[in-house]
């Protein structure tokens, strides 16, 4: 049997919050000498753990500031864990906000090419999937056009399409799948079918908990940092509504 | 097939690392640098000839009134040409150390949702500041045929000073952003203190007029070295071994300092972002 894709350990992540709010440096400079520097640790995650096999698809639900995108950040290595292990083995393609990387003064074109560099990809390869990755977006007519004008729809499109378009070991999906048209929709839901498919394991936080039932493999209940529930979808998504329902 | 990368948390991060960034995402750094320049020659009327002009508008200023004082010849060159180079490299030095220090920040849209090591925001914006620095040895060049100074075949070898001082201002804009992701205001500090650090490195004032008690303090100055082995390569000044290895020295010193104390404080402070 393969190692786990993903294999977390007791991850925690905390943030730190200056206790007297300094915001320059100058403030910091005197604060520091007369030995006021204090800050508080606010915790978003703690005690995280849980493994993600070849190919499974993991939901996570929650509340908001349950640290849902807190984790997801950590998986796609933006964030690193204040405490506890995390390894990942493979190839991720993080859909965390799609159009992040883009410069809104760039042409389609160049952010194409500039989103796959900053992914790590080839740029000479890039340039060669230019037009594949437009007429999927079918944003053809809007190659040579600063993305400034484009529509949140329109951005989303070309972003999705950019991630997606070499075959990752594990996606890290927040939400996507609620953006777009009916149409875009149903044209990205399947290109995700193909790259799990072929062997792509999927990390999918929504708050669409029919998605997540048809979807997911296990799905894992987060509660301000700490894991609720984890197995079976039916179970932990009939536990975390009934949670919510009961809340209201 | 290639093999699997695998990321995992609790490896340190070694410096030497980061060093090999540098070279994994070359390609990245040319896109982002070339992307800076475009863009800014792109928004200005003056374009790349702002980048010519502005060096020359001080050099015409501090001409004026410091070659009343040190007269028309600097050594074995006329004053204008010793202080022509002398700022070129000073303004390499403090616009490189601002835009790879403010570099991080700028980008912190993008770091916070895709991951890149953010250092090689901070090379790329190095790399367009060294570009601006060769485009303005173009007047220097002109200006060393005109008052009959000629040019060197060694003035090709000033490419080394070029990448020494950006190797340089990369490690020092790290430093500089690691303080300023947390405290914009330290770019007030910089400011500052690279304006003392370029006057105190003989850019527009004779070394002989130095009182010999004061020497040490311009020769403890990392950029001193820098400029005078520029000077000796783009009009055959006298190179002394010493300038040679303070500036890689220096160099080196400035890049792996700035690499070890941003990659400390990034850890701590990506989260805050």
């Amino acid at each position: 049997m393969n190692p786990p894709v993903i294999d977390a350990q007791g991850i925690g992540l905390a943030y730190r919050l200056d206790r007297n709010r300094t915001g320059t440096f100058k403030e910091f400079a005197i604060n520091m000498f007369r030995g006021q520097v204090e800050h508080d640790t606010l915790w978003a995650l703690r005690d995280i753990g849980f493994q993600v096999a070849q190919g499974e698809i993991f939901g996570v639900v929650g509340p908001n500031g349950a640290g849902k995108s807190t984790l997801m950040k950590i998986i796609a290595r933006v964030l690193p864990p204040t405490e506890g292990r995390v390894v990942v083995r493979g190839n991720v393609a993080a859909m965390i906000s799609l159009g992040a990387g883009f410069n809104p003064e760039l042409t389609a074109r160049e952010n194409i090419v500039l989103y796959g560099a900053l992914l790590g990809r080839d740029i000479k390869l890039m340039r060669e999937r230019v037009e594949p990755i437009i007429e999927w977006a079918e944003l053809q007519d809007f190659v040579d056009v600063p993305t400034r004008s484009f529509s949140s729809g329109m951005v989303a499109r070309l972003a999705f399409s950019v991630a997606t378009d070499t075959q990752a070991d594990v996606l890290v999906v927040d939400e996507i799948l609620s953006v777009g048209d009916y149409s875009f929709k149903k044209k990205s839901s399947e290109r995700m079918e193909k790259l799990i498919a072929d062997g792509s394991s999927v990390v999918l936080v929504s708050h669409s908990l029919p998605l997540v039932r048809k979807m997911c493999d296990r799905v894992m209940w987060l509660d301000k940092g700490d894991v609720k529930m984890l197995g079976d979808p039916e179970e932990v998504v009939a536990a975390y509504e009934a949670a919510a329902d009961a809340r209201s | 097939m290639t093999t699997t990368p695998v990321y995992d948390s609790s490896q340190r991060r070694i410096p030497l690392a980061e060093l090999r960034h540098f070279w994994e995402y070359r390609s990245l750094i040319r896109l982002l640098a070339t992307r800076d320049l475009t863009v800014r020659y792109k928004r200005s009327l003056l374009g790349v000839w702002w980048t010519l002009l502005n060096p020359l508008f001080m050099v015409v200023v501090f001409w004026v009134v410091f070659s009343q004082l040190f007269g028309r010849q600097a050594g074995d060159v006329p004053f204008i040409v010793y202080l022509t180079t002398g700022i070129l490299m000073a303004q390499y030095f403090t616009q490189g150390i601002i835009a790879a220090g403010s570099a991080i920040l700028n980008s912190r849209g993008i770091l916070v949702k895709v991951h890149v090591p953010p250092e090689v925001f901070s090379a790329a914006a190095g790399v367009a500041a060294a570009f601006n620095f060769m485009i303005s040895l173009i007047p220097l060049i002109i200006m060393q045929i005109a008052t009959g100074v000629g040019v060197p075949v060694t003035f090709a070898l000033t490419i080394f000073s070029a990448l020494a001082m950006l190797l340089m201002v990369t490690g020092l804009g790290l430093l500089v952003a690691s303080v300023a992701v947390r405290f914009y205001d330290v770019f007030d500090l910089v400011r500052v203190l690279s304006l003392l650090v370029t006057y105190l490195a003989a850019t527009f004032y004779p070394l002989e007029i130095v009182p010999a008690s004061f020497l040490w303090i311009i020769k403890a100055n990392p950029l001193f070295h820098h400029i005078e082995v520029f000077r000796s390569l783009a009009y055959g000044a006298e190179l002394g071994m010493l300038n040679v290895a303070a500036m890689v020295v220096s160099t080196l010193a400035a890049l792996w300092l700035g690499i070890v104390v941003f990659g400390r404080s990034w850890k701590n402070v990506v989260v805050t972002l």
